[in-house]
């Protein structure tokens, strides 16, 4: 029988799994980007009363030449195919499949108002194109649901796919090599209970991904596998949630300020 | 009739998950039940091993080949492909150069298309066709054409694959993206061969007191977990979480008959099974 042929590199017959004992510099993709997330539910769902005034402090950080790729969450129309889906009981892949083209119809909302200031909407391969449209000073708009659809698998516990918008953000920035992933949201960041129900919710500014998993709170601000991911991440080692709602806060966060809640590594 | 919901500033669709945060417990285990639809539960998935099969040449392909020609003919099967040797070169080289693990993981699955062109160029007068990433609904017409589907087993994480647990190496490779395709559409059962007979409790071609496991449940295998595993780690973590995959067997690619013995149900090569409801 023929053996193996093997091209000789330094993981030939490794099994790819776990660490390798490899030397291992990573160099940073595009580090000064700013990756932001506008939400679906949180801001979308509001219509122009909350959009435009967010949309507005993205230009002027855009003019003041700050690098800004906007990704759209989904919303309550997410959740209505979600509920619908879940009476079915399709597999989380089929959700996850069906959970993309929500925030695809909201990047291109997006990206049809921004259109005059340079706004432009790109595929998740598109990437490699970024460079360009930065230095055209162009505002790239896209989807922030990962890729992963029908190979998103199950979480115990739940048929909801677990990775959703906010895990795109986190991983594009990852990918990208930034240090801080911001999401725009419609609450000061994160507090101890749903404020939104709960009145006596208190605010934290400051917290590490440790102390939040820590406490175990039945609800967070940011996916699980967000603030799971964290310490592990080589680049994104800070996730910033701002209130979009209150004037001046995403310029602020654009340009590199410690506003609302930052949940670190 | 459906009603929209407003009051708070933001437009909802009524449904149960209206204004609920999707990070809560409470409101994520409403929507969980025991399995899932089957979407496709009499279709077996053959996944063939890169470094195990193609990288040994024509000696192992074209009996493999000879074989798949028969068993498409009796059996509902959707056939995928390992990338072996040239995804280690790929991820040596990457890592090298410290390009981050997302950009890794866009790389690789252009190596595991080579062996899937190259399957689907020895198939094809047989019947069979390269099928779209995630065109999975056109199965039912595959099967009543009698064309095997070669599908792409590489799964689409690409620049958003997560940090790894360990190291900087990607985690979802092809082993995992064919056992996910073959969860999500419900499948009968996953194949791999190999070539080996099996899981064995250590390296068979480094430890000759090496002992085949035949068969084994899944809870049971992960409790001894062998070091030195025929299969990504990924795909028993990935398959303890999940729903409907109750079998996969694998089985040694070089021997001609067992993967067809494996398809008639047949206990042969590894057998790992997994209670479900």
């Amino acid at each position: 029988m023929s053996e193996r042929r093997t091209i000789p590199s330094a993981l030939a017959g490794s099994s790819l799994t776990g660490s390798q004992h490899m030397e291992y510099r990573p160099v940073a993709v595009m580090p000064d980007v700013r990756v932001v997330k506008i939400g679906g539910q949180s801001i979308m769902d509001r219509g122009r009363e909350a959009l435009f005034p967010i949309l507005d402090e993205v230009i002027e950080a855009r003019k003041q030449g700050i690098q800004v790729v906007l990704l759209l969450g989904g919303g309550t129309r997410a959740r209505h195919i979600y509920t619908i889906a879940s009476e079915l009981d399709m597999p989380t892949g089929v959700i996850a499949t069906l959970g993309k083209y929500i925030p695809m119809q909201n990047a291109r909302m997006v990206q049809m108002l921004l259109a005059k200031h340079g706004g432009l909407y790109i595929l998740p391969d598109d990437f490699e194109k970024l460079p360009l449209y930065l230095q055209l000073g162009c505002i790239p708009v896209m989807s922030g649901m990962p890729p992963f659809g029908y190979w998103e698998k199950h979480e115990e516990g739940s048929r909801i796919p677990p990775h959703r918008t906010d895990a795109g953000v986190f991983l594009s920035c990852e990918f990208l090599g930034a240090k801080r992933a911001i999401f725009i949201k419609d609450e000061d960041g994160l507090y101890t209970d749903d404020p939104k129900k709960n009145p006596s919710a208190t605010h934290i500014p400051r917290i590490t991904a440790k102390e939040l998993m820590a406490r175990d709170l039945p609800d967070v601000v940011v996916e699980r596998v967000v603030v799971e991911y964290l310490p592990r991440a080589r680049w994104c080692k800070e996730l910033q949630i701002v209130n979009g709602l209150k004037p001046g806060q995403v310029l602020a966060a654009l340009r590199g300020e410690d506003v609302g809640t930052i949940i670190s590594a | 009739m459906t009603k929209l919901v407003v009051g708070d500033g933001r437009t909802h669709i009524q449904s149960q998950l209206m204004r609920e945060s999707l990070q809560d417990r409470a409101v994520l285990s409403k929507t969980d039940s025991a399995r899932d639809l089957q979407i496709f539960p009499d279709v077996s998935m053959v996944s063939i091993g890169g470094q195990s099969i193609f990288d040994r040449g024509k000696d192992a392909i074209l009996p493999l080949v000879a074989e798949l020609a028969q068993v498409k003919k009796h059996h509902k099967i959707v056939i995928g492909v390992g990338g072996g040797t040239r995804v280690r070169h790929t991820v040596s080289i990457a890592m090298d150069l410290g390009l981050p693990t997302g950009g890794i993981a866009q790389l690789v699955g252009a190596m595991e298309e080579l062996n899937a062109i190259l399957l689907n160029a020895l198939l094809a007068p047989h019947g069979s066709m390269p099928m779209q990433r995630d065109h999975f609904w056109d199965l039912p017409l595959y099967f009543d054409a009698g064309i095997t589907p070669i599908a792409i087993s590489v799964p689409p994480f690409h620049f958003w694959e997560p940090p790894p647990l360990e190291g900087a190496v990607p985690m979802h490779g092809s082993d995992f993206g064919m056992f996910q395709m073959a969860e999500v559409l419900g499948m009968k059962q996953a194949i791999y061969v190999k070539d080996e007979d099996g899981l064995y409790t250590k390296d068979p071609k480094h430890h000759k007191d090496a002992k085949l496991i035949s068969k084994i449940t899944l809870q049971e295998l992960l409790t001894q977990m062998p070091a030195e595993n025929i299969l990504d780690e990924e795909l028993y973590r990935t398959w303890a979480e999940a729903k409907n995959v109750k079998r996969v067997v694998i089985v040694n690619g070089l021997k001609p008959g067992q993967l067809t013995r494996a398809l008639a149900g047949e206990d042969v090569g590894t057998v790992i099974t997994k209670d479900v409801p």
